[in-house]
């Protein structure tokens, strides 16, 4: 089943220049990525799907309701963005009510808030700090509650806006995590993204925007085989993908471990 | 000589019990290009500040041991002075633009204007740091306009005009595209190749392999630490501080593949020499 | 870009002409009328000040300047004209209501002046960059640091609306009715103020360390990019401008 169905999609910012040139897309259950350079119109993307911004033209149906028909706290129930930068949402003195403020916001009653902040709050690792102020934990940490705030309003559809920004080695696996799982719960995950080795590692399907249109989208092996429509959209190959097509190798290969099994079968 | 000494830093912000920085010595000569890596926490941007004399002329606290600079110590200075032998640049670049003047150019000479240089001294340093980071095509835009990548590269030009013998970058690529961290990594390159020491915190671990004379590893504000890319990202227990090998280096690992000196490769280029032969 | 400043590039003579100078007009603008008194003296000055506008090239930009503020002057003339003290004289009727001499006069008076102080302002702030009204200032002594917090608000509150605006979109993408009655509006008052606030603590401590960084407070004396526009006609104007002015002074004094 389709979550979500963007017809003709057309974007401006007023006075501007044409930031979506007539974007057509289904979005099914496939977790999905989305890269592309600064400035080619994925952010912009994602707030229309939100319903933060209303198309000047064509339509986004979010499970099967028009955004220009909704308004974005009556969206909320369906589809949950992650921003960038935790700061941007954050203002309770205790993390177990940050996590519960969207909840509460879209209806939940008190108790299968508490529930759904509690289970968010373990999932993202976070079950021991629940009652500290957000702002005595980490900036790593941080993101990890802005995360579960919006994993407990238990939407169909999250989207992440480049979760892996300032992130280490242990918060880049545990942010992976968190999208398998997720996806293992039937939601549908959108991120929009820069490290393309993440990319090949989480995704099942991965879009590229360039100036406004989408120039490829297909599975990642796909997507990533394309080097030179990657160059134009000013992006890179996987570092494993950069490599094996140096040593010769005829397939695409995404992951440290396709390489390696690659390279130990015989013949 | 050493171009940067640190001897037995410490250093501990006010409110806190913990020591960020926990007894940490190095010594980096001219022109070296130093990866710093580490987990989150681990007190790599308070080395950075306590490298500048941020820490602890304005970021107070506990401090303990010497940070000298060309022999000069630079917590007995004001931050101005030792602008003008270290510089350092930051994670986000807009923070970064002074944000009173309106053009590339004059952005550019903010620290010039207050260090008292002369015109005439000034607009030549100014040429040669817009030209050193490519972005003299952009001398008359609004550095608000800018894209991040550009933004940054301007935010280094402004710091290399002091004529700083040391650049101190703490992730300066962690907020930008792919393409915007190539070019803030290729303007780097070109610093360190006229001479420039570099000292540059990053999570690109990638990057940090192929570009950096030596790594310095750091976790829980303690050095763990300071050799050559191969030894560092090598030892079996680099995981246990938080800190993924590169790619590269974790196929050559899988598959037992070590170079002359017992070290696995870490750059795409080494790991491929040695795969390729393989595959033969 | 967004910024706040009214300023219009171009490169006419009115742009040329170095603030400072500029400042002193607004100055003569204000007061020669007032001193020499007479609805004459106050109509030439604000003729002279908008051929300068013409000249600038920017009347398209005082326009609206002027047409907001008229519509406050209209409600003084209208009030003065029928309620003022002085009221004596009818002026003329319209229908129940009179209009009075004394009132009007006196209303128009207090326009011509509003006008004066408008249009000589906004010669200097539409023909000249701010930042080079600020750099002229700290030369004649003016505080470097204050000087640096006019110039950079200009372009950085600009900024901080565009973080607003993030903030907000944040909030309501949690379920946050950011709009509609007032309840609602109060209550998402702290969800918005609270992320507000810690964000421009963190880019302000930010920005702190990369002023300090570039020498911000350094004991050095300072020294400027770009020379100081004091061309010999700008010492000439100046000089006519204070000489008109005493002029007005001591035939206010004579007469």
């Amino acid at each position: 089943m389709n979550k979500i169905k963007v017809k003709n999609l057309h974007f401006t910012y007023s006075g501007g220049q044409e930031v979506l040139t007539g974007l057509n897309l289904h979005f099914d259950d496939r977790s999905t990525a989305i890269i592309g350079q600064n400035g080619a119109g994925k952010t912009t993307f994602v707030k229309l799907l939100k319903g933060l911004l209303k198309p000047i033209q064509g339509d986004v149906w979010i499970k099967g309701f028009n955004t220009k028909e909704h308004t974005v706290a009556s969206l909320a129930r369906h589809i949950g963005l992650v921003f960038q930068n935790p700061n941007d949402q954050i203002f309770k003195s205790r993390v177990i009510d940050e996590v519960m403020f969207g909840p509460l916001n879209i209806g939940q009653v008190e108790q299968e808030a508490k529930k759904n902040a509690v289970n968010a709050l373990d999932m993202v690792g976070l079950s021991g700090q629940a009652e500290e102020n957000p702002y005595d934990l980490s900036l790593s940490d941080r993101k990890l509650v802005s995360i579960a705030s919006i994993v407990a309003m238990n939407t169909d559809i999250l989207i992440f806006d480049e979760p892996t920004i300032a992130q280490d080695f242990c918060g880049r696996e545990k942010i992976k995590k968190i999208i398998s799982h997720l996806r293992k719960e039937g939601k549908l995950i959108i991120t929009i993204i820069h490290d393309m080795d993440f990319v090949a590692e989480t995704f099942e399907r991965t879009i590229v925007f360039h100036r406004g249109m989408v120039l490829l989208d297909g599975e990642p092996r796909e997507v990533f085989s394309q080097e030179q429509e990657l160059r134009e959209a000013y992006l890179e190959q996987p570092h494993v993908t950069r490599l094996a097509k140096k040593l010769g190798i005829k397939e695409t290969l995404l992951t440290a471990e396709e390489l390696i099994d690659y390279v130990k079968k015989p013949g | 000589m050493k171009r940067l000494v640190v001897e037995d830093l410490k250093y501990r912000y006010p409110l806190s019990q913990e020591l960020a920085l926990n007894d940490i010595s190095f010594a980096v000569e001219k022109g070296e290009f130093i990866g710093i890596v580490g987990p989150n926490g681990a007190g790599k941007s308070t080395l950075c500040q306590a490298i500048t004399g941020l820490a602890p002329n304005f970021l107070k606290g506990a401090y303990g041991g010497r940070v000298l600079v060309d022999g000069m110590e630079v917590a007995k200075e004001e931050i101005a002075e030792i602008a003008t032998h270290v510089g350092i640049v930051f994670q986000n670049p807009f923070t970064q633009i002074a944000g009173s003047k309106l053009t590339v150019f004059e952005e550019v000479a903010f620290g010039l204007e207050n260090l008292g240089i002369p015109r005439y001294e000034m607009k030549k340093r100014i040429e040669e740091a817009l030209e050193l980071l490519d972005i003299a095509a952009l001398r008359d835009r609004n550095p608000f306009d800018l894209s991040g990548g550009q933004m940054q590269r301007l935010a280094i030009a402004g710091i290399i005009a002091m004529k700083p013998e040391i650049i101190v970058l703490d992730e300066p690529t962690s907020q930008l595209d792919p393409q915007g961290s190539e070019e803030v990594f290729q303007a780097v390159q070109n610093l360190s190749r006229e001479g420039m020491t570099v000292l540059m915190v990053e999570h690109k671990i990638e990057k940090i392999a192929a570009y950096a004379d030596k790594v310095l590893l750091l976790c829980a504000g303690k050095l763990i630490d300071f050799e050559r890319p191969p030894k560092v990202f090598s030892r079996e227990d680099l995981e246990d501080y938080g800190i993924a090998p590169p790619v590269f280096t974790r196929v050559c690992k899988k598959l037992n593949i070590k170079t002359a000196d017992g070290l696995y490769p870490v750059t795409l280029k080494e790991a491929y020499d040695k795969v390729v032969k393989i595959l033969e | 870009m967004k910024t706040l400043s009214l300023y219009q590039p171009g490169r006419s003579i009115i742009h040329k002409i170095d603030p400072v100078t500029k400042l002193l007009f607004i100055i003569l603008a204000i007061f020669v009328p007032i001193i020499i008194g007479t609805w004459g003296a106050a109509l030439l000055t604000l003729l002279i000040s908008l051929s300068f506008i013409l000249i600038g090239r920017v009347f398209k930009k005082v326009l609206p300047i002027l047409g907001f503020s008229s519509i406050i002057i209209l409600s003084v003339i209208i009030i003065q004209g029928l309620f003022y003290v002085n009221n004596k004289a009818p002026l003329f009727t319209l229908g129940p209501v009179t209009v009075y001499r004394e009132g009007f006069y006196y209303a128009l008076n207090i326009a011509l002046r509003i006008y004066n102080i408008l249009v000589a302002v906004s010669i200097l702030v539409l023909t000249t960059k701010p930042s080079d009204l600020i750099e002229a200032l700290v030369r004649k002594g003016f505080s470097p640091r204050i000087g640096y917090i006019f110039s950079s608000v200009l372009q950085i509150i600009p900024q901080m609306m565009s973080t607003v605006d993030t903030i907000s979109d944040a909030q309501r993408s949690r379920g946050l009715e950011t709009e509609g009655r007032l309840s609602a509006r109060i209550k998402a008052f702290f969800p918005l103020i609270g992320p507000v606030v810690m964000n421009s603590l963190i880019s302000t401590r930010e920005r702190a360390m990369a002023l300090e960084v570039r020498a911000f407070n350094s004991k050095r004396k300072k020294t400027f990019l770009h020379e100081e526009v004091k061309t010999g006609y700008s010492r000439f104007l100046q000089f006519i401008l204070l000489a008109i002015l005493l002029a007005a002074i001591v035939w206010r004094v004579l007469s």
